[in-house]
């Protein structure tokens, strides 16, 4: 007969905590060791540590169950929710995880980040629905099917948390990139059935530090604690600026050039690649560093072509898939049923394995 | 030997050639024999996916055709963009029977074999870190590495998104490490080395993309590493190519040029130390010259 436990088991718990006080730009990295129960959360520990050890410990919370988004921070230089994150694996591996601010944010005080930055940029967005009329024609409320949901059932998951903002590569770089949480945020208005600003969205969307910008790093991915996948909601964004014919930006233009190249060669015609992309003119002020290369065989001569074999086959399947009119974000959408089992299949085989072990 | 089915992708079979050379003289070595795959197509990068991503998942899915019309189980890449389109598209179409009836249909109206997803896709990476793999790697590469501290650059889409690459942890990788260390080599780690290194907007947004490209190459000269190591060849572009351009960047903020560091592809890394001849190699293709690191390896 199985027993219940009713005495708490507790383990010893060890951090490291980046402290920093921005007043005096003081920034020390300082050692925690408390008892805790075995069930904690690294939340729960930091409560643990504010109430007994070091009450001037700055951190966010609220709601404690991965739903307000507060407590985003960084463990062994990864974003993470404290909530989220449980304590007993870790201790049991011996390990002392260092806790840190999340990244691509100022740090006002140890854990906490100003989000100011973060909620200007989901401002840009315009992230309320713009449905273009003032009342409901005939009075009635806009009903969206079941089917049409699934358009945005991923982003419409975000809780601002930050964690895809913290470790955006292109952000480091280039701290005006809109980023993977407000794009995620703008896909969730475009996709929205009732929305009729698509194409200004689009456009807004799409400009020097829009869409394009994003370095396809994958991080964001990565680290969103609730499943947006930001970075597949920035490619449906891109999607469908191709779609609606939003593509002056540069990037359009080589992803373009990158469709043309399998329907001619098969492969991707490298050489004309800088020339389509960024326009004659400016590929001429590169000429310099092209012919630097040249030398090293990496400008690859276009004539005569290296032209795959049945490369027809491609042209022919693009017209056939082409008219099926599957464009925009839906070429994406299609394929999140079977992406979001993957995860479902990894879910259970880690717990096969647990069993097992 | 195993067979498996070779997706060289674009830069290999063009600007990239050492990278194919070095895999073909290399795989024997390693116990595999590669089926070239003729009539397959560039996989799109991440372009054709975010442009017009039906059709991208119909060439990956052509592409998978083909792969599989070998009779092998293995479609082996040597570049992590192909990785991920391949990978995922794969997973799109094994998870969806109703997606996959629709792709095979058009496959077929355009003459394509049909896809039944009986192939997996593995990086080259993959297939030498471990198993048998692994075990004729450390005994082709007797020459060894004589002790030169190698940096190793992974890049993102042969990491991240893990759901679908899976291989290795994606914030402690150890793949290249251990083959560094097979190898002969030193690993030089440095933080970078999970990071991106700006090519897919190198050209749509430079600025952006150097600011990303400095980390790594700074990185590894400040831990002293004698050379690079990518499995990815948009990578090692990128790392080789464009170092000039963050000279010159820094040439306009009147700092000094930084110190030269030559990039290896995997293959040419492993080769090098399986005693592959540099006619296979061809280092000479490389923008930043080889010649300090093989000097060291008195090659």
């Amino acid at each position: 007969m199985a027993t219940i436990e009713t005495a708490e088991q507790t383990m010893q718990v060890k951090l490291k905590i980046w402290r920093f006080d921005s007043s005096t730009g003081e920034r020390a990295l300082k050692e925690y060791e408390v008892e805790a129960p075995e069930w904690v959360t690294l939340l729960d520990v930091l409560d643990i540590i504010k109430d007994r050890v070091d009450g001037s410990l700055a951190y966010r919370k609220s709601c404690r169950m991965m739903i307000c988004g507060s407590c985003g921070m960084r463990m062994d230089g990864a974003a993470v929710l404290a909530c989220k994150t449980r304590m007993y694996e870790i201790v049991q591996a011996g390990h002392v995880p260092v806790i840190s601010a999340m990244g691509n944010l100022p740090i006002h005080k140890d854990l906490v980040v100003d989000m100011e930055p973060f909620w200007q940029k989901f401002n840009a967005m315009k992230p309320w629905l713009q449905p273009g009329y003032e009342e409901p024609p005939e009075g009635k409320e806009y009903r969206v099917s079941q089917e049409r949901t699934k358009v945005i059932e991923k982003e419409a998951l975000c809780i601002n948390c930050g964690c895809c903002v913290s470790e955006c590569n292109a952000m480091e770089s280039s701290p005006a990139f809109l980023g993977p949480q407000a794009l995620a945020k703008g896909m969730r208005f475009v996709g929205d059935a009732r929305d009729a600003a698509t194409v200004e969205r689009l456009e807004d969307y799409s400009g020097e530090h829009g869409i394009w910008e994003c370095t396809r790093c994958y991080f964001c991915n990565e680290r969103c604690p609730k499943g947006v996948d930001p970075r597949d909601a920035i490619a449906k964004l891109g999607a469908e600026a191709v779609k609606q014919g939003v593509d002056q930006d540069m990037g359009v233009k080589h992803a373009k050039w990158f469709i043309k190249s399998t329907e001619t060669t098969g492969w991707l015609r490298e050489t004309e690649l800088v020339p389509k992309t960024q326009g004659v003119i400016s590929a001429i002020s590169q000429m310099k560093f092209a012919m630097k290369l040249a030398r090293h065989g990496k400008v690859p001569i276009p004539v005569p072509p290296h032209v795959a074999d049945k490369v027809d086959e491609a042209r022919a399947l693009h017209k056939v898939v082409h008219e099926q009119g599957r464009l925009g974000y839906d070429g994406i959408v299609q394929g999140e049923r079977a992406l979001a089992k993957l995860d479902y299949h990894l879910r259970e085989e880690d717990k096969t394995e647990e069993t097992e072990a | 030997m195993k067979q498996v089915a070779y997706y060289k992708g674009c830069l290999a079979a063009l600007s990239a050639k050492e990278l194919d050379t070095s895999t073909q003289a290399l795989a024997p070595k390693v116990g595999l024999e590669l089926i070239d795959l003729e009539s397959v197509t560039c996989c799109g990068a991440g372009d054709i996916h975010e442009a017009e991503p039906d059709y991208y998942l119909h060439l990956n899915a052509r592409i998978l055709a083909y792969a599989e019309a070998t009779g092998s189980d293995t479609l082996m890449t040597i570049c992590n963009v192909c990785t991920l389109n391949l990978r995922q598209a794969d997973f799109m179409l094994k998870g969806d029977e109703a997606l996959m009836a629709r792709v095979n249909t058009n496959l077929a109206a355009v003459g394509v074999p049909p896809y039944s997803g009986a192939v997996e896709v593995k990086h080259f990476l993959w297939i030498v870190a471990e198993g048998e793999g692994y075990e004729l790697l450390k005994t082709s590469a007797h020459k060894g590495l004589k002790g030169v501290k190698i940096a190793p650059f992974y890049g993102c889409q042969i990491l991240r998104p893990s759901k679908l690459l899976g291989f290795e942890d994606p914030d402690r990788p150890w793949s290249l490490e251990r083959i560094i260390e097979a190898c002969g080599g030193e690993v030089v780690d440095y933080p970078a080395k999970i990071k991106c290194c700006g090519f897919p907007i190198i050209q749509a947004r430079e600025e952006t993309a150097l600011g990303e490209l400095v980390q790594p190459i700074e990185q590894a000269i400040e831990r002293g590493a004698d050379a690079i190591v990518t499995p990815c060849p948009l990578c090692h572009l990128s790392l080789d190519a464009w170092q000039q351009k963050l000279n010159a960047a820094r040439d306009k903020e009147g700092l000094e040029p930084l110190q030269p560091m030559p990039i290896f592809h995997l293959s040419q890394l492993i080769g090098v130390a399986a005693g592959i001849e540099e006619s296979e190699l061809k280092f000479k293709r490389h923008v930043v010259s080889m010649r300090p690191v093989l000097e060291k390896l008195e090659v």
